[in-house]
């Protein structure tokens, strides 16, 4: 949001075009991602029923083993659910790697000046301080988006790990069964790190309005242009420049091809004359 | 008390001869791998001088004790005591294998199984209890040294047999009384001689409940307050059409 005020005209006009935010490739794996996390999160609180670990109610512990038929089922269908969503995972960044994963983490997520101004400021708005200065231009995510995503970058990483380390520990030898031990905590504080961003991701992206048109961009892939010039300037002064540099090419070819017929005709009056 | 049944096992020392007919049984019963067992007999060595002398044996396994702290620290609860009749038994499916138990029980009762790579333990032979027979320790003890039975039922054979014991002896040493249901008869029995140390919980175990689990809770507390009050301010405040 800016106090910067658009002419009604030109608010229409952007309001009206569209433009691409998100690949296909991305929306499918966002979806992918989101649905093995409810399930997964759903498993695995009610694998921890020890009353010293447990975080759900006694009920719902009992309710999802009961629905899986036993701690045992649970333990081993979390298993298989968290080896699907690693497997998936893992096989979209390296497909995609050069692509979407290294474009991204590249150009994407790096923090620039702007971006820890940007933090200041926020952090002061939240508590009600400045409220008039406007925030600083972004880049395709925010400042806020970007750091969330080191947290669920690095997240994946160290719950996959865990993961594995759990799922086969039983393979290593017993002297080596601490690591097993350790797993369980990491595992567990990175899944509490991601979770507690997802709760403000969740609402920032379904019910805040400001950001209603995120939501709804993970799903057809585009955002308008009013809002993309309102909440990440620097990308759609980018875009923007895309579609000039493409107009452009399309224009040179066109003016190229007129030429070319300019030229042909040229030769066919020669020739009947 | 919920327990109807409460299994214990009953030992006279006295009895036993060192033959070590119940690690074999116990083996063949359940499949035990060599260079693994879930029952012992412990060599105490000679006792007293000239022409007093005495040698000590004492049988001892899983003691399925009243408050287990190899239950109190698995995760998933892979360990439980059987509500039914107290025996304490281990979900193979469930057991990641992670090992926090092992140092947890203060009799070594338990060992990495080498097989299946998961904690293993004397399970009072369930599946023969089931079918009403008597652990295969106990059905084998050529002395009569091994009783098993309900403990609750003032009938059974072990209740009997505490009834007329002459002395009765719990392996509890300080700092460590997890209410162990192995009662041995007649004969004292030193718990300072057996290896009895109290649970130990492991740093990790330690981290995961004093540091983790509080700062993971209010982390996902703290943001979860924020998004509700957000959340609040934006339903009183009502919806417009442009919210850009």
């Amino acid at each position: 949001m800016t106090t910067e005020v658009l002419p009604l005209s030109e608010r229409q006009r952007l309001r009206a075009k569209r433009i691409k935010k998100h690949g296909l490739a991305n929306i499918v794996t966002h979806w992918f991602n989101a649905f093995s996390w409810l399930v997964l999160l759903a498993t695995g609180l009610a694998i921890l029923g020890n009353p010293n670990l447990r975080i759900m109610p006694q009920g719902y512990v009992d309710f999802v083993r009961n629905l899986f038929g036993g701690i045992g089922r649970l333990v081993e269908a979390h298993k298989v659910f968290g080896l699907i969503w690693l497997f998936v995972i893992t096989y979209n960044v390296l497909l995609g790697f050069r692509k979407y994963f290294l474009p991204f983490a590249m150009k994407r997520m790096l923090l620039d000046k702007d971006d820890i101004e940007w933090l200041k400021l926020k952090a002061k708005h939240l508590v009600g301080l400045d409220r008039d200065r406007p925030l600083p231009p972004q880049d395709a995510y925010n400042a806020g988006q970007k750091l969330y995503g080191y947290v669920v970058v690095f997240g994946t990483v160290v719950i996959g790990l865990t993961g594995l380390i759990m799922t086969f520990g039983y393979l290593l030898p017993p002297e080596m069964r601490v690591l097993v031990q350790w797993a369980r905590p990491l595992h567990f504080a990175a899944v509490g790190a991601v979770v507690a961003g997802l709760i403000i991701h969740v609402y920032m992206a379904a019910f805040f309005p400001e950001e209603k048109e995120a939501f709804f961009s993970m799903i057809h892939g585009e955002v308008s242009a009013l809002y993309a010039r309102l909440h990440h300037r620097k990308w759609y002064e980018e875009k923007l420049q895309e579609e000039r540099e493409y107009e452009m090419r399309v224009r040179l070819q066109e003016i190229a091809a007129r030429e070319k017929a300019l030229e042909g005709e040229l030769v066919e009056t020669r020739g009947n004359s | 008390m919920a327990q109807v049944k409460k299994y214990g096992f009953v030992i006279d020392p006295r009895r036993c001869i060192d033959c070590r007919a119940c690690l074999v049984a116990c083996r063949a019963e359940n499949d035990v791998p060599l260079g693994a067992t879930r029952i012992w007999v412990y060599d105490l060595g000679v006792q007293g001088t000239f022409p007093n002398v005495s040698q000590q044996f004492v049988p001892y396994n899983c003691m399925h004790c009243d408050d287990p702290p190899c239950v109190e620290v698995c995760p998933s609860q892979a360990t439980y005591k059987r509500e039914e009749d107290g025996i304490v038994v281990i979900d193979q499916q469930a057991c990641i294998g992670c090992g926090l138990c092992l140092p947890a029980c203060p009799y070594h009762a338990r060992f990495i199984h080498p097989e299946t790579g998961k904690a293993d333990k004397c399970n009072a032979c369930l599946q023969r209890v089931e079918q009403g027979e008597s652990p295969a320790c106990v059905a084998t003890c050529i002395g009569g040294a091994r009783l098993f039975g309900d403990l609750n039922d003032p009938h059974s054979e072990v209740s009997i047999a505490l009834r007329n014991a002459r002395r009765v002896t719990r392996l509890t040493a300080p700092g460590v009384d997890t209410g162990p249901n192995i009662y041995y008869i007649n004969d004292e029995v030193d718990a300072t001689k057996l290896a009895i140390h109290p649970p130990e919980m492991p740093a990790a175990d330690t981290f995961y409940r004093r540091i983790v689990i509080p700062g993971v809770l209010a982390a996902a507390g703290l943001t979860f307050l924020g998004q509700a009050a957000a959340f609040a301010r934006q339903l009183v405040k009502g919806e417009s059409e442009y919210e850009e």
